[in-house]
């Protein structure tokens, strides 16, 4: 089999595969890649690399993991996961990325195809307008350094506290959209000034809106798709793709920074100047631990607001109420982000970049409707092609600290998606398939088109047939805002 | 050779990497400069209506271009500012073993109608990061957060 490595990778499964602590040195534990054999020969030499440099962090417990989804990423490769002792082990930046809890929500409707179609232009006009998207965009919420500390502090909650939601919407965001010990003393002043304008905008890249339909065939568990309120029947559902923006853009960068100095006063080193990290349990580690969790806890409130902007938009569009259209949040999940997990053997700060937290039934983390099933997880595919909700299990937790894949994955750099096909090219070819598009960089659409992804299809069915998420509900795209 | 820079398509694929040149020091924190500028969005539509004075010292040259970069993200961010040109100077401070850079941005505040918005770049990484002399040439490689 050829893989973009030198190294030796073994074949565990026909989804898992391993290199041993002898193909790197320094390599405290095994490194194990999820994917199916063509999944693996396609990975860029650049995962190999930075997962057995994960490998090597001290007080890293069982594997060094990469999902199917996994390619190059800073530090970590995108769709890693791994999990450190608190006593003996790390937390670093590197192993969160920068757009901290970056993440996936799902809103149902009670709306189907036929009650959208006719309105989908004015639909997707309203999201627009009340969604800012793209470089610079600013939010309608307005707040003051204190307020910025308490969403900070609270979260998604703060939201609900200002109107901005509804109660119950808490009840369906991992940690109830609200991460503890998050203390903004620990934050710089540059960090706030780049973000507390941006509170309910989606940012750009690989960021969107997307409204979605669930067609009866492409249902895979009915009874875990009717707990979460997905029937079929051409039901519309959004997906919203965000995270932290400018905000946790910048807490990543100040303590990459300082967790440089750090390491030097530990005596510690690493393979890759993006892993820099400080022990877990020393001043600077808490400090990090403390930042990161506001920027999580103010991503969280991100899609909160923007999730009350897509009620009003639909209330102002169908003429109803959002109760009445039925737009409960399904769920929300962090797909960057590290925190402290319970697991058999005790406590593990579990690092997930580009990786959802994949709970399976049973754990007391999650809300009382999906402990019976285990937990929603969202995945994102590329604007063209559509995206999946799965379910968690009970194999996960024990063999990849319960988590699982975030999206697609891409293939192609910015620059080649752009050489071969322009974003007006991809608008009207989507249109014609029924997919209206709002961007506001023609460019930014080309650099997302669907021909730079993996096929989420492939990269789903690995984690199904690896049993560490299930599949539940296919969602196909039917019109997407990108900034 | 003048200052110029080129985009990195094989090095990173879901953001963009560059390398930036210049004869001297002073050109090459033009030029990775202006491949920030460019990255975010067309200078060409973008007027000179905003200026501000950057005033740096580091000790390590390429932690000084660093910290510059990452100056032209947090204005885009947190004063709302897409950018036309930038200039600098750098020099030796050999009493305080130093570089100083005295640079300058150009631009003027974001209006999605007129400015060809592209990326919104959310760092610059220490991913591949690199900054060298070349013979008679300066050069950065520069990873930016997408």
């Amino acid at each position: 089999m050829n893989v973009n490595t030198h190294m030796t990778v073994n074949r565990i499964t026909d989804q898992i595969w391993e290199i041993p602590p002898s193909e790197k040195d320094g390599m405290r534990v095994p490194a194990r890649i999820y994917a199916t054999e063509s999944i693996l020969s396609d990975m860029d030499s650049g995962v190999f690399e930075q997962v057995t440099n994960v490998a090597c962090l001290p007080g890293i417990r069982r594997y060094a993991l990469c999902m199917p989804d996994g390619h190059w990423g800073y530090g970590f490769p995108i769709g890693g996961v791994a999990a450190f002792d608190p006593d003996e082990g790390i937390i670093s930046p590197g192993g969160v990325g920068y757009d901290v809890n970056c993440g996936m929500r799902l809103i149902r409707t009670d709306l189907t195809l036929s009650d959208v179609r006719p309105r989908l232009d004015d639909l997707m006009t309203e999201l627009f307008r009340k969604v800012p998207a793209g470089v610079g965009s600013k939010g309608s919420v307005r707040l003051n350094r204190r307020d910025f500390d308490d969403v900070m502090r609270k979260g998604a909650a703060w939201c609900v506290e200002q109107g901005y939601g509804w109660t119950e919407d808490l009840e369906r965001i991992e940690e109830r959209g609200c991460i503890g010990g998050a203390d903004p003393s620990h934050v710089s002043d540059r960090a706030v000034e780049r973000g507390h304008s941006q509170l309910g905008t989606l940012g750009a890249g690989n960021h969107y809106l997307e409204v979605q339909v669930v067609s009866n065939h492409r249902i895979f568990d009915l009874e875990t798709a009717a707990a979460f309120g997905i029937s079929g029947h051409d039901q519309i559902v959004v997906m919203v793709h965000c995270g932290s923006r400018g905000f946790g853009h910048q807490i990543a960068s100040d303590y990459l920074k300082s967790f440089d100095k750090a390491m030097r006063r530990y005596g510690m080193t690493v393979k890759d100047p993006q892993l820099a990290c400080a022990p877990f349990r020393s001043p600077e580690g808490q400090e990090y631990f403390s930042a990161m969790n506001c920027a999580a806890n103010s991503a969280f409130a991100n899609r909160q607001v923007i999730t009350h902007r897509i009620r009003e938009a639909f209330m102002a569009v169908f003429g109803s109420s959002a109760e009445a259209l039925g737009m409960q949040v399904i769920y929300d999940v962090a797909h960057n982000i590290a925190k402290v997990e319970r697991y058999a053997g005790g406590d593990l700060v579990v690092h997930r970049k580009g990786s959802t937290r994949a709970f399976g039934p049973g754990r007391l983390e999650l809300p009382e409707a999906y402990r019976r099933t285990g937990q929603p997880v969202i995945c994102g595919g590329s604007m063209e092609t559509g995206s999946y909700l799965l379910v968690g299990t009970e194999r996960a937790m024990h063999e990849t600290f319960g988590s699982s894949m975030h999206g697609s994955g891409r293939t192609m750099s910015r620059g080649q998606a752009k050489k071969m096909v322009s974003g007006e090219q991809i608008r009207k070819q989507m249109e014609q398939r029924g997919i209206i598009v709002k961007a506001v960089s023609m460019s930014g659409l080309a650099e997302e088109a669907g021909l730079a992804y993996k096929n989420i299809s492939d990269v789903v069915e690995t984690v199904d047939l690896a049993g560490i998420t299930k599949k539940v509900a296919e969602l196909r795209p039917i019109g997407n805002i990108k900034g | 050779m003048p200052a110029s820079f080129r985009i990195l398509d094989d090095i990173a694929i879901a953001d963009v990497a560059f390398e930036a040149t210049g004869n001297n020091l002073s050109e090459l924190f033009v030029a990775a400069a202006q491949a920030v500028i460019d990255i975010v969005a067309d200078p060409t539509t973008v007027a000179k209506a905003w200026h501000r004075t950057i005033e740096r010292e580091d000790d390590q040259i390429a932690e000084l271009l660093f910290d510059w970069l990452s100056e032209i993200v947090y204005l885009k961010d947190a004063e709302g500012i897409v950018f036309c040109e930038a200039m600098a100077s750098v020099v030796h401070d050999s009493v305080h073993r130093c570089w100083r850079l005295h640079g300058e941005l150009i631009g003027e505040t974001i209006d999605p109608a007129r400015h060809e918005l592209r990326s919104d770049v959310k760092a610059v990484t220490k991913h591949l990061y690199e900054v060298w002399e070349n013979g008679e040439h300066w050069k950065a490689r520069v990873v930016l957060d997408i």
